[in-house]
């Protein structure tokens, strides 16, 4: 009899991260919990906040989801997918930016909502669903902003040299924007049972993370095409996660939120990635077998 | 109320028997000391001083209280230099670790350094694997330690990374024991003895992922860390092992021996290790004996400086941009 919790170590070990993970059943509330109120690093994680904010202050009529935004060029966040990798000026709909920001981590898309949301706009949404442990204290530019300082002149190779990963306020919890994992899956079965938004904003917040592209991390562990997958990614040196949802055919929906922090700097660990899928995998097996 | 601060006041209007020139030996303003002394005065439920227009007297109650008021400042002044002495490292308990690899002579460099700066430190020197030190950082059961990277730093502060570049550990008969460097693909044919994966996955996985891109994927690869394990295994398998020059008599047979060390060509390999502590908590001892292991490693000819690391290309899912 192999204990999920045991089996759920075992992986994130043979892939060479600490990780931290919890998986509830949206509906039952059983959980899995393997560090569940561990702080961690959000990094794009903290784009669904903000995807969920927007959507609660469209709610309100604070904001129109159609309204049209400008992006020019210069003075872009910089990022290597959507709008910040464009050369050209783009004007877009709010829900167009939120699609980007969500589908591709857009940091340029996630900048131009908070410059419309704020950062106070952010916590005020995650504290109003009883985030107690999440806050947002960087917009994507000043945390980039912040690692290149802490780097040095040396610039993004600096970021294999441990001692510089030491030294890297980006990823202290207590420095940067920050959660737990029990707090993102409470965010994600608010969304899912349309307590966070109202049915219509709800909808289109979950159809937005089931448009995310990255099938590496939380979804690679779900290799069934009946099997719907949603979610958000994060990832900053040494640092990936993924908080998302899992719903099965018979109408089984798990919420579960996965963060790491890998002993090797490499850029590059598709094993690392992988192992997301992995342990969200045996927690929901395990969730699955409970019911 | 702050006891302590208020029984100086005692003792010194006491010892002065005049409120304006104990006011001046405690560096205050009389006002202020009348006050503290009135306030003790209440707190202790007792009167300590006569006041006249003209002089103090100390009462009989005040003068039955004075022994045990010095005994606690004293006491007080013991506590703070004691606190003081471990703040700058010259007293108290260090928690340190080395790890099993490195040569006797190197750790006995490396305390003899540090006593000979801090006499005073009593140090518990423990021999532990990198994963043992993590965990025991993590319970503040250890206070500094060498670890090896690549390891999970969340929480570290970190010294310098120094690099053990690693040679190859070969039978004196092997066709590639004659060569001055061995190419990682000259070792092509032959297995690898290598420390259990469980140990460091990430290094273990680095080590294969370096020798395959450099054109040796082992014929097997064998467990082993133990030096006479290695050097049987290396004896009798068919197989080689890699190992830092400075690693230990074990690993640094004599020139007639059976098995013998060659450099990789190129130094694609290495052990690079750095002294870590638990954020926050590098106070002087644990600075000294970061110092200490450093500058020792340092002088250990094997020793070089974290090579600049590689170009790297950021892809898309990295999410991150500089």
């Amino acid at each position: 009899m192999n204990h999920p919790l045991r089996r759920i170590t075992a992986a994130f070990a043979e892939a060479g991260v600490s990780g931290r993970l919890h998986a509830v059943d949206i509906d039952s509330g059983t959980e899995v919990d393997a560090g569940a109120d561990h702080p961690v690093v959000t990094a794009s994680v903290h784009k669904l906040c903000l995807l969920v904010a927007l959507h609660q202050q469209a709610a309100a009529g604070l904001l129109d989801l159609t309204e049209q935004v400008e992006c020019p060029p210069a003075d872009r966040t910089a990022g290597p997918t959507g709008l910040a990798a464009m050369l050209d000026p783009v004007r877009m709909s709010l829900r167009d930016a939120a699609y980007l920001m969500t589908a591709v981590s857009d940091n340029a898309a996630a900048d131009l909502l908070l410059a419309r949301i704020g950062l106070d706009g952010v916590n005020e949404a995650t504290a109003r669903l009883g985030l107690t442990r999440t806050r947002a204290v960087h917009t994507f530019r000043s945390l980039f902003a912040g690692v290149r300082e802490d780097a040095g002149p040396a610039g993004a190779r600096a970021l294999t040299d441990p001692q510089v990963l030491a030294r890297l306020r980006a990823l202290d919890p207590a420095r940067s924007n920050r959660s737990t994992p029990r707090d993102m899956t409470r965010l994600l079965a608010a969304v899912w049972r349309d307590e966070a938004c109202t049915p219509e904003h709800g909808a289109a917040v979950r159809r937005l993370l089931g448009l995310q592209v990255w099938p590496h991390r939380m979804a690679a562990g779900f290799p069934f095409d009946d099997v719907h997958v949603a979610g958000k990614t994060g990832s900053l040196p040494t640092v990936r996660n993924e908080v998302g949802v899992i719903e099965y055919p018979d109408g089984g929906r798990y919420a579960v939120a996965v963060f790491t922090r890998a002993a090797n700097p490499a850029a590059t660990l598709p094993a690392a990635d992988a192992v997301i899928g992995t342990t969200a995998r045996i927690a929901v097996d395990a969730l699955r077998a409970a019911k | 109320m702050d006891l302590i601060r208020h029984l100086q006041c005692f003792v010194a209007v006491a010892e002065e028997r005049h409120f304006g020139r104990a006011a001046e030996l405690l560096g205050m303003a009389q006002p202020p000391l009348s006050q503290r002394i009135q306030r003790l005065e209440r707190e202790l439920g007792v009167r300590l001083f006569e006041r006249t227009s003209r002089q103090v007297t100390i009462t009989a109650a005040g003068t039955m209280l004075l022994e045990d008021a010095r005994l606690l400042l004293a006491r007080a002044d013991a506590l703070a230099a004691t606190a003081r002495r471990i703040r700058d490292g010259e007293s108290g308990l260090l928690r340190a670790a080395l790890p099993p690899d490195l040569a006797g002579e190197a750790i006995a460099a490396i305390l003899a350094a540090f006593r000979q700066h801090h006499p005073g430190v009593e140090l518990e020197l423990h021999e532990l694997s990198t994963a043992e030190q993590l965990t025991r950082f993590t319970s503040r059961e250890l206070d500094v330690g060498l670890v090896r990277h690549p390891c999970d730093i969340a929480g570290l502060e970190l010294g310098p990374v120094l690099r053990r570049e690693l040679g190859v550990l070969l039978p004196r008969e092997a066709p590639a024991a004659s060569l001055e460097e061995v190419p990682l693909a000259a070792l092509t044919g032959y297995g690898l003895v290598l420390f259990p994966r469980a140990e460091a996955p990430a290094l273990h996985d680095d080590v294969l992922n370096t020798c395959a891109r450099g054109g040796y994927t082992p014929a097997a690869v064998r467990q082993g860390s133990g030096p006479g394990f290695v050097r049987g295994l290396v004896l009798s398998a068919n197989a080689v092992a890699f190992a830092p020059r400075d690693s230990g008599s074990a690993h640094s047979p004599g020139p007639h021996a059976d098995i013998v060390w060659r450099p990789l060509a190129g130094a694609p390999l290495a052990w690079r290790h750095s002294v870590a502590w638990p954020r926050g908590r590098g106070d002087a001892a644990v600075g000294a004996f970061a110092e200490a292991t450093t500058r020792t490693l340092w002088n250990t000819a094997a020793v070089t400086a974290d090579v600049p690391a590689r170009p790297l290309h950021l892809r898309p899912a990295a999410e991150y941009w500089l």
